[in-house]
């Protein structure tokens, strides 16, 4: 009985294995890394709202300051969300009879809140202030892209810890004057313009751990 | 060294009894840092357990693709006015307990009342609160409490509709009504509320037969009933402890369970400061080791029915010396009591009644509410004799003229039921059932009575045997009010409308006497309608939690001569007495009070200040005595008083005075909640009662204190959860533990403090400290530190629980106490020096030290705790992988790690509520994360964030970690050390400051400040 001999083709299997067993980790690195990443994973998060609100007609269209709704982004951690009575302001009269406002005039009616799904949430061990950001000139736009252009709000940014790390190194790229934060559109005049603001306003945040884990 | 090295001699400084005899078997067990294994543990998980799980973990993961839950913004329909959501806001209100009002600050987060402080503007808080008050905001989210109205129908309880409550109370009391009350009795608590006093007026107008009856386990009225003996009225004393330069207590623990225990605290610790001309001596004359007598310069043990006699001898002596005038009658004579002739005893008198007397005038003598009358009377005669009137006590007088005592009380009542005149009992916010004497069996008793309606927080013993229970509102879900120690009058606002299908006291009655007003707002109003007309003052009032100028006037009441006292002959006794004559007293728990805060997993966790035991109570045995009867630590002990008897674990008390035994109230609840006891409960929500019930001894002869006690030693032992050795600071084991103490704790008197201040400086040698890093560190911004003031402490323990309830600490049970896994970020460690019958204590609150080089940080492999550039150890949870490196390394043992998820129970919907008290601004941490002291960094950011805001700098004493703020005697100061005119660098500044373990170079930013007694020279 002769012994059983692989044909000569199989010669090559050895360095095809050889070669997906060298890659194949590197791919799957690459696949974790990039798959779980918040760039990946949470970047275009658009969840569906109880009322197709679009920002892109409000504070695009009608260029509704930010802060007529956010009111208290200024002074407070929470930029909070509008009341009905906010809404209600303007939508007493406007649009009084959409379908797609049917969830606010109930709210209204009833007292009871609109369940608005949130968009950018941050793990619960992080302590963001947005008052500490927007009065020192860092514009909404940094943080949530061109909101003015959404018809449906979603995360523009990772916001993830690196990426916060990098602004609060190089606060400059993110700096505008204060009477601009909710400019969508600002541009710098001059690529220097962050830093005189960042030396003007002597804005030189930690990065401490503590600064935003506590 | 030489203390090592000779075995005979005890330690300096030592912490418990074992240590001191230097117990092998406590000396093996401080060996290890970390307990062994956990038998509770779920370790019995085997691997393929193990991988189920995960297996179900990951494909519950893939289900919910790799977001988060979703989360829901849910926005105001219509935001009130000025309320910013996030930005928590403060309210003022007042929290009740036995009849005075203390001033409450309340942080309410978006509609929900997160934690409690003291009120600024009231004068008896000042910003401070107690342990007690505090802890109520834990009460108000218990999931025990009771939730709906309970009926009971041959002996089931059925739930039932607040509606249907209402229908029948309404019912019956119009039926109770037509017979004018007729069988009606009416028993709540103590209280001082003029609102409460109106509607028991205007309902003992309509009830004209029926009794009301206000009953307190422990109450102020032998202090009354002393009065009218001295005055022939009721008059309550103030003292100006502040102005005092000799103090005597006499059983009165006036810095603890005493009312108004924090202004007491703080007038106290004012003559505490060595760096002022003057310090005040505290004498104390007690039974038990109490706050008050660890703060003492001397104090003599003596057992409590002693006082009588030595405070008649020091009125006589007193007398004698000072010849006071004729209008103050004639002291009692010296009463012939052998004890008196003790060495120890006649060195203390003759020294107490000399420097007594040098300070006429501003001295202050109190005596203790468990104190007979006649001691009260006694006490008023003294201070007048004195000349300490008015310039150290003055006077107010007390409307109420009641002198029954709550002995007399519940005798009458228990009378009364048996003699079949009680048809119908309303049991307001009292728990007869458990707190009633146990002589008088008001279990049967209740039995007896037809109608039995009880209202009250919880399902309590009474409501069980009741036919009708409903929920009463917490204190904090109502409007009322109060009155001060002063007698102005406090104002109590909701936070937060009722959680549960609640019933307020004050709504309830007005519902029983078809009030025109029918809400509690209306009837606080309708109270103070002469005071307050406008909404505008009313608002003002509000706003300040008190309306002003109501406090009543200082007077100075006539002392009238009264007869000569007689005395027992137990209360002329020896030193010592044997098993059988031995006194027992019963005292209000420092943390649970009478029990009716049991159901409070904070306060039952919360180590007592002077035995530091936890989660039971036991009965205290001088050692010696204890040697007498054969009994040692653990040991369970049948103690018996006339017939009545209780199996009690015992506690060797170094401190207690000889043939006195001492067990704490308010413990073995059966019918509280899972962290008390609730032994008929359903499945879920069952537990077994923690400690025994003191109350079951009391009956005739036995009230606060009684002779005649046997001690039966039962052969077995039972084990009790002390704090006291645990986290010790042990670099080399117990030796280098008795070679520190003495540098970790440093005092010295105040004589020797004049001549050397900076004493403290001087006790710790050590060669030229080197660095490891790159030297000088610069903190350019801020440079925290922090001062703690160990000649203000008094180790009441309101920072542990401030602490709590601002970083979110869990509760972690008996067994983890036990093995050393208490999880309070703060520690008082407290240390006896000195022989064990009459030891001098040092308290020395221990967190977070904050250490420039801190050797935590070096260790940690993933850099979960890290250096800040205001030198703050910053604790990063979401990084830390729970290796516990951090924790070894520390020498001050002030890290504390999460063996467990402890808020798993919030799962179930029952538990939902307790997450409502939980502080928004600090990480609930989980299982498996190392967690320590942040000096309240979450404070320092919020504040820091406001003030650049507005762009403006820091204040000095703007931030105030959560200890520092409720301190009654603000013996700790937070601050920038960078600014040089901060109060906090200052006090670092001072001689007699100094760091623990400096010689270690870790530089902690925390600093003591040496405790400096001021004992009297003629008693060493």
């Amino acid at each position: 009985m002769t012994p059983f001999v692989f044909p000569r083709w199989a010669n090559k299997t050895v360095h095809i294995a050889g070669a997906v067993m060298g890659i194949a980790p590197l791919y799957l690195i690459g696949l974790v890394w990039y798959g779980l990443s918040p760039k990946t994973l949470d970047v275009g998060y658009a969840p569906q709202q109880p009322i197709p609100y679009s920002h892109a007609l409000h504070a695009g269209e009608l260029g509704i300051d930010c802060r007529y709704c956010h009111s208290t982004v200024e002074e407070a951690g929470t930029a909070a969300l509008p009341s009905t009575e906010t809404c209600m302001n303007c939508h007493a009269r406007v649009k009084v009879n959409s379908p797609k406002l049917a969830p606010l005039r109930e709210s209204w009616a009833k007292g009871t809140p609109v369940e608005w799904v949130k968009v950018h949430d941050l793990p619960d061990y992080v302590y963001f202030n947005h008052s500490a950001h927007v009065r020192r000139g860092i514009g909404c736009v940094s943080c949530h892209g061109r909101i003015d252009q959404m018809p449906v709000v979603y995360q523009h940014e990772p916001l993830s810890m690196s990426w916060c790390l990098d602004c609060h190194r190089e606060p400059e790229k993110n700096l505008r004057p204060v009477s601009e934060i909710t400019n969508m559109a600002w541009h710098p005049v001059s690529s220097s313009e962050g830093w005189q603001l960042r030396k003007m306003h002597h804005i030189n945040p930690s990065t401490d751990c503590s600064t935003c884990h506590r | 060294m030489s203390s090592v090295k000779d075995k005979s001699t005890p330690p300096l400084y030592w912490r418990s009894l074992e240590e001191r005899a230097r117990d092998p078997e406590l000396l093996e067990r401080l060996r290890h840092e970390f307990a062994d294994r956990d038998p509770g543990e779920p370790s019995s998980q085997d691997r393929r357990r193990f991988m189920q799980v995960m297996g179900a973990s990951l494909a519950f993961g893939a289900a919910t693709g790799c977001r988060w839950q979703e989360d829901k913004l849910m926005p105001f329909t219509r935001t009130p006015e000025g309320m910013v959501p996030g930005v928590p806001s403060y309210y003022n209100t007042a929290m009740e307990l036995n009849g005075h009002s203390v001033g409450l600050r309340v942080k309410s987060y978006d509609g929900r009342p997160i934690k409690i402080e003291g009120n600024p503007l009231h004068k008896d808080s000042q910003g401070a609160a107690s342990a007690i008050a505090q802890a109520a905001i834990l009460e108000l989210y218990d999931p025990d409490r009771s939730r709906t109205p309970m009926q009971v129908q041959g002996g089931q309880a059925a739930p039932t509709s607040l509606a249907e409550f209402k229908k029948f109370a309404r019912k019956h009391f119009s039926e109770v009504m037509s017979q004018r009350g007729e069988g009606l009795r009416v028993l709540t608590t103590r209280t001082s509320s003029p609102s409460f006093k109106d509607m028991k007026a205007r309902f003992g107008a309509l009830f004209p037969l029926a009794k009301w009856m206000e009953y307190e386990p422990v109450s102020d009225v032998n202090a009354r009933a002393g009065s009218v003996l001295a005055f022939g009225s009721v008059h309550r004393a103030h003292y100006a402890f502040d102005k005092a330069k000799v103090i005597l207590s006499l059983d009165a623990d006036f810095l603890g369970i005493e009312p108004n225990s924090v202004s007491h605290s703080r007038l106290f610790a004012s003559t505490r400061v060595p760096e002022s001309e003057t310090m005040s001596r505290l004498y104390a004359v007690e039974s038990a080791l109490s706050i008050t007598g660890c703060s003492a310069d001397h104090r003599l043990p003596l057992r409590s029915e002693l006082i009588k006699a030595f405070t008649a001898a020091l009125d006589y002596q007193v007398s004698q010396r000072l010849a006071p005038p004729a209008g103050l009658g004639v002291a009692q004579p010296m009463p012939a009591a052998p004890f008196l002739a003790d060495a120890e005893v006649k060195k203390f008198f003759d020294a107490l009644v000399k420097d007594l007397v040098a300070n006429a005038g501003s001295s202050v003598v109190v005596a203790g509410c468990s104190q007979p009358a006649e001691v009260h009377a006694l006490v008023h005669r003294l201070n007048a004799v004195l000349g300490n009137v008015p310039n150290t006590v003055s006077y107010t007088q007390l409307d109420s003229t009641d002198t029954r005592t709550d002995e007399q009380l519940m005798q009458q009542l228990a009378d009364e039921i048996k003699a079949g005149r009680v048809s119908t009992v309303l049991c307001l916010d009292t728990n007869p059932v458990y707190n009633a004497p146990g002589s008088a069996d008001f279990k049967s008793l209740l039995a007896k009575v037809k109608t039995t309606v009880h209202i009250g927080r919880y399902f309590d013993e009474t409501a069980r045997l009741s036919s009708f229970h409903a929920p009463l509102c917490h204190f904090l879900e109502t409007w009322s009010d109060g009155l001060s120690w002063d007698g102005g009058v406090t104002l109590v606002q909701p936070l937060i409308a009722p959680l549960h299908e609640s019933i307020c006291p004050l709504e309830f009655l007005a519902s029983v006497i078809r009030d025109s007003e029918t809400t509690s707002l209306g009837i606080v109003r309708r109270t103070h309608r002469e005071v307050i007309r406008d909404d505008r003052t009313w608002r003002a009032a509000v706003h300040d939690g008190a309306i002003p100028g109501t406090e009543a006037k200082r007077v100075t009441p006539e002392l009238r001569a009264f007869g000569v006292f007689g005395f027992a002959v137990n209360e002329l006794g020896e030193m010592n007495v044997g098993n059988g004559k031995l006194e027992i007293s019963l005292a209000l728990d420092s943390h649970l009070h009478d029990g009716r805060f049991a159901n409070n997993g904070w306060l039952m966790e919360c180590p007592d200040p002077v035995t530091k035991l936890t989660w039971d109570n036991a009965v205290l045995v001088n050692p010696g005595t204890a040697k007498e009867l054969g009994i040692q630590n653990g040991a369970l002990v049948e103690v018996s008083v006339a017939e009545r008897h209780i199996t009690v674990p015992a506690l060797l008390s170094p401190g207690q005075a000889k043939g006195s035994l001492r067990l704490a109230l308010g413990y073995g609840r059966t019918s509280a909640g899972v962290v008390a006891g609730n032994i008929n409960a359903a499945e879920d929500a069952r537990a077994d009662s923690v400690g025994v019930n003191a109350f079951a001894l009391r009956g005739p002869g036995l009230w606060h204190f009684g002779s005649g006690a046997t001690v039966k030693n039962s052969g077995k032992s039972f084990p009790l959860a002390t704090t006291q050795d645990k986290h010790g600071i042990d670099p080399i084991g117990q030796k280098g533990t008795e070679d520190r103490l003495p540098l970790i704790v440093r005092e010295t008197t105040f004589e020797k403090y004049k001549e050397e201040p900076d004493f403290a400086k001087h006790k710790v040698h050590h060669p030229p400290l080197l660095s490891l890093w790159e030297e000088p560190v610069q903190y350019d911004g801020h440079r925290w530190g922090m001062s703690v003031d160990l000649n203000k402490c008094t180790g009441c323990g309101a920072c542990v629980i401030a602490c709590q309830a601002e970083n979110n600490i869990p509760v972690v049970g008996k067994d983890r106490v036990m093995m050393g896994r208490e999880m309070q970020w703060m520690r008082i460690d407290r240390y006896f020096s000195g022989d064990s019958d009459t030891p001098k204590v040092s308290n020395q609150p221990v967190m977070c030290q904050q250490c420039e080089h801190a050797p935590c940080e070096q260790v940690c492999p993933v850099g979960a705790t890290q250096h800040n550039h205001e030198g703050l150890n910053d604790m990063t949870y979401n990084r830390c992988i729970g290796t516990r490196y951090c924790s070894n390394n520390c020498p001050y043992k002030v890290r504390r790690f999460n063996y467990f998820n402890f808020h798993e129970d919030m799962k179930q919907e029952r538990n939902q509520v307790k997450g409502m008290v939980f502080n928004p601004e600090v990480t609930v941490r989980s299982r498996g994360v190392m967690e320590k002291c942040t000096y309240c960094v979450q404070r320092i950011n919020l504040v820091k964030i406001d003030a650049r805001n507005n762009q403006r700098d820091l204040v000095d004493g703007e931030i105030q970690t959560a200890c520092q703020q409720t301190c009654p005697t603000g013996a700790i100061v937070f601050g920038d050390l960078n600014d040089k005119s901060s109060h906090v660098a200052q006090l670092q500044g001072r001689p007699r400051s100094y760091a623990l373990l400096e010689e270690l170079n870790i530089r902690p930013r925390t600093q003591y400040l040496a405790q400096v007694r001021n004992p009297n020279p003629e008693l060493g």
